[in-house]
């Protein structure tokens, strides 16, 4: 459904194709973890859409994951797209309880909006 | 005497043959102390040597939370370093130069100049030889004692020939150390240790104790009574102490110079604030050897606050939430078992500390039942014990060493219990459990409910905020109020390429004529290029309400919705441009407004662009159309063919940009972007997409000059600054972040020319 489409979606998009180049495999490199965002349109923890970031393999997948991830992220989509687009702190966004985390704190820490490509403007 | 040697490490008195050297709560107290014979004996020859300021280093001071908004009265953060170190040195300096020579001052002005300091007291001849060793050995045997917990007996002493000032410099310092060592036992076995020593060293139990020896001192007593008399309630005693001398001390001279100078140097009320100070730093040193938990803890609160600090967000900086930070990190809230109590003001501790826990075995319990108790510590207890003895000499004229201590070893306790309770609490929220804990259920149910609540205030604030969002918001301050044709110099401002200024005299036309369509049109084409798309969009609305067909408003509308990523609502713009198009509109049914389909209005548009090849703005609105559904490659070649039939048209060469940098072809995006600059030097927009496409390909150092050109351009566009704080911290320029935060556009252009 087009009207059901989160802003989420476009920057997984991109971040599925910025795990392939050069500057994607930095970032696995650096990372190496898989991270699970579950991103609930309106309201946390509700009709949420599960994404599994592998920044091991270097892959975006829809979906739960076979086996166990790093850490889980939760986000409402606004503040994902926050998040990944650097004008909400993870920090501030976990305080603000945009954001819930489940998982190891290390893996958690080094979450940060640098992993994901920015979207140019048209 | 030889008690203190005990405790002294027989600095003092370097009695030949002494076995005092080897002693190790000597030993340590000299490490404590740094002192040495010979910086007493200096003290000696020099009675009234000058101050050579107390402690100047008292702290150092945490910068990053000295950034939080009130926390300029902070204190400082425990530091997990060697701060205790510190601590002590400036104790010392203040004890063995001012207080030294404040103490021999008074001495002279007194009747009958008495070896009393238990520190400072000059080697009285009588006490060479083996008298001294009889005695020592016996105190040895007290200490013993008190290691296996049984009961001193006494024993017959040669009759020593003790003065009556070392009697009770004895009974004083034995019934504070016995406090230390039977700290598991009853007050009543302290007594009676205590007494059983005495008595064996035939020193009358009520002697003098704890009143003060008339006569002897009387200008201070006259102080300390003067300064009962005007203590204020609520003012610590100690404070009133110290004013009270101070204020004295200018007739009379030498003695209150250092009481002076400390005043200087940390206010009225320093005394007690700076006591309190060191000694949580002390405490932070001790939970360090306990606990490398808490001190983590302590660590990972001070990163949040400077965290928190950083975030731009002026009504967050003024939040209540951040207010209760900060006041939790200066110790004015405590967090005791879910809920936020004020936590114990400077000054007050002490006496609350008394209230609470009646006397000081509980702290010291505390030590003792944490088996096995480390011997080092219990040693450093002991060692404190006497530095603060010694720092509080004066004081024991009328209020006898216990009391003292005991308040200090109260205040000590209360220090640690406030510091142990928020620091567990506050790792337990934070640090340890936080991923847990948070996991487990809404932020309401969770212990964290105090500050989580503390904050929703704000977050229902900024949603508000978000949901005003589509409101055109003017500047302040417009220079072209007033002009006589503010359109008109809009228009060739911005044909000039210079947007920020075209901004702001077409707001001044649109203030004028609130209804003049191309007015609102051109400002949110304006605000587009100048990177700014939630004013361009609420400026877009406004050109459509006065003209709701008119197809470049429709298409600017979707292209900007698009770059917010709200899809459905640019679905809905594209499509209106669709219907309302004098030659298309016929092929687009109007019930399919109702249920928008990309992949229907996807359709539409291909049959569109086959009626007509040669309109290039069906190419462009089939371009954004599949940017939406992140068809890169056909969005591509959409905006090529419209490039071959408009080939200046500068925008849509940033277009096919952003286009290909968001399909990961930066290379190819940035010939792009430099064509849409050839044509369009003050493009804000093309210049911050540059930035970003070098900061996708990880060339965080080559994006920065762009930001910072885009914003020189435009210092309102929002989006830039933030991917120029994440480049600079990724080009590890953290140099710069401040400059980036306080918006210093003139030293990042010059750091970052182009």
């Amino acid at each position: 459904m087009a009207t059901t489409q989160l802003k989420s979606d476009a920057i997984m998009d991109m971040m599925k194709e910025h795990l392939s180049t050069d500057a994607g495999k930095e970032v696995t490199k650096k990372i190496g973890l898989v991270y699970q965002i579950n991103i609930a349109p309106k309201k946390l923890g509700f009709e949420e859409v599960t994404y599994i970031v592998d920044l091991k393999k270097g892959e975006v997948t829809k979906g739960k994951y076979e086996g166990k991830v790093d850490a889980t992220f939760s986000f409402k989509d606004d503040d994902f797209v926050k998040v990944a687009t650097g004008k909400m702190n993870p920090q501030i966004a976990f305080i603000r309880g945009a954001m819930k985390i489940k998982g190891s704190l290390s893996a958690a820490q080094k979450f940060t909006p640098d992993i994901f490509p920015k979207p140019s403007k048209l | 005497m030889a008690m203190r040697d005990l405790v002294n490490g027989g600095a003092a008195c370097a009695v030949p043959g002494s076995s005092s050297s080897s002693n190790p709560l000597g030993a340590l107290t000299n490490a404590i102390l740094g002192s040495s014979s010979k910086a007493q004996e200096r003290l000696k020859e020099i009675p009234n040597a000058t101050r050579s300021g107390p402690g100047p280093q008292f702290y150092s001071e945490d910068q990053h939370l000295r950034s939080l908004p009130g926390s300029e009265l902070d204190q400082p953060v425990l530091q997990p370093g060697a701060q205790g170190a510190e601590f002590f040195r400036g104790f010392r300096s203040v004890d063995q130069n001012g207080l030294g020579a404040a103490w021999d001052e008074v001495q002279r002005g007194g009747p009958m100049p008495p070896p009393m300091g238990p520190m400072y007291e000059p080697v009285q001849p009588t006490f060479e030889g083996p008298p001294q060793r009889v005695l020592s050995n016996f105190l040895h045997s007290f200490v013993e004692s008190s290691r296996g917990g049984i009961p001193f007996r006494p024993a017959p002493v040669p009759v020593l020939g003790l003065s009556q000032s070392d009697k009770q410099c004895i009974r004083d310092r034995s019934s504070i150390m016995a406090r230390h060592f039977f700290a598991d036992r009853g007050e009543e076995f302290i007594n009676a240790q205590v007494n059983a020593l005495l008595s064996s060293l035939d020193i009358d139990d009520g002697i003098q104790a704890r009143g003060h020896i008339p006569g002897r001192f009387r200008e201070l007593d006259d102080y300390w009574n003067e300064s009962q008399a005007v203590m204020k309630p609520g003012l610590h005693p100690a404070d009133s102490w110290a004013a009270e001398f101070n204020q004295h001390g200018m007739d009379h001279g030498g003695p209150d110079a250092w009481v002076q100078s400390f005043e200087q140097q940390h206010g009225v009320n320093g005394w007690a604030t700076e006591f309190e100070q060191g000694q949580s730093q002390l405490m932070s040193n001790q939970m360090r050897s306990m606990d490398m938990q808490n001190l983590a803890a302590m660590e990972q609160t001070r990163k949040l606050a400077h965290t928190l600090s950083q975030d731009g967000n002026p009504k967050f900086q003024n939040s209540r939430f951040l207010q209760f930070v900060s006041k939790m990190s200066r110790g004015e809230l405590i967090i005791d078992e879910n809920e936020v109590k004020p936590g114990p003001a400077p000054g007050e501790w002490a006496t609350e500390y008394e209230q609470q826990y009646l006397g000081p075995p509980s702290w010291a319990d505390q030590f003792a039942n944490e088996k096995p108790l480390n011997p080092l510590v219990k040693l450093m207890m002991i060692g404190l014990a006497v530095v603060v003895d010694l720092h509080f000499c004066l004081g024991n004229l009328s209020h006898g060493p216990e009391q003292w201590a005991d308040e200090f070893a109260s205040g000590r306790g209360q220090q640690e219990s406030a510091e142990d309770q928020w620091v567990n609490e506050f790792s337990k929220l934070n640090v340890d459990d936080w991923v847990d804990e948070f996991a487990e259920g809404p932020v309401g149910e969770s212990s964290a409910d105090a500050w989580a609540n503390a904050y929703d205030e704000f977050l229902t604030e900024r949603n508000a905020e978000k949901q005003a969002s589509g409101v055109y918001v003017f500047s302040d301050m417009n220079p072209y109020v007033g002009h006589p044709e503010p359109m008109k110099e809009g228009q060739e401002l911005f044909r000039k390429g210079l947007l920020s200024e075209a901004a702001l005299a077409l707001e001044a036309e649109v203030m004028k004529n609130p209804e003049n369509a191309e007015g609102w049109r051109l400002l949110g084409v304006t605000h587009a290029e100048n990177d700014d798309d939630q004013q361009a969009i609420a400026a877009m609305m406004r050109a459509q309400e006065a003209d709701p067909t008119n197809l470049e408003v429709l298409l600017a509308l979707g292209v900007s919705h698009t770059n917010e990523l709200e899809q459905a609502t640019a679905l809905k713009y594209l499509y209106g441009w669709l219907r309302n198009h004098p030659q298309y509109g016929a092929i687009a049914p109007p019930e399919l407004a109702d249920s928008l389909y990309h992949a229907d209005i996807a359709r539409l548009f291909t049959e569109a662009s086959q009626m007509n090849p040669e309109d290039a703005d069906v190419h462009i609105v089939l371009g954004v159309l599949y940017n939406l559904s992140r068809e890169f490659d056909r969005a591509i070649s959409s905006f090529q063919t419209a490039l071959k039939l408009k080939p200046n048209d500068y925008s849509l060469w940033n277009k096919l940009g952003a286009t290909q940098a968001n399909s990961v072809q930066s290379a190819d995006a940035i010939s792009a972007y430099q064509q849409a600059l050839d044509l369009k030097p003050n493009y804000v927009r093309a210049w911050a997409n540059m930035g970003i496409s070098y900061a996708n390909q990880g060339m965080y150092k080559e994006s920065i000059p762009y930001y910072v050109r885009a914003l020189a351009m435009n210092p309102k566009a929002d989006n830039a600054w933030q991917y120029l704080r994440l480049s600079l911290s990724c080009a590890s320029r953290q140099d710069l972040i401040e400059a980036c935060e306080s918006r210093n556009l003139d030293l990042l252009q010059k750091e970052f020319p182009l």
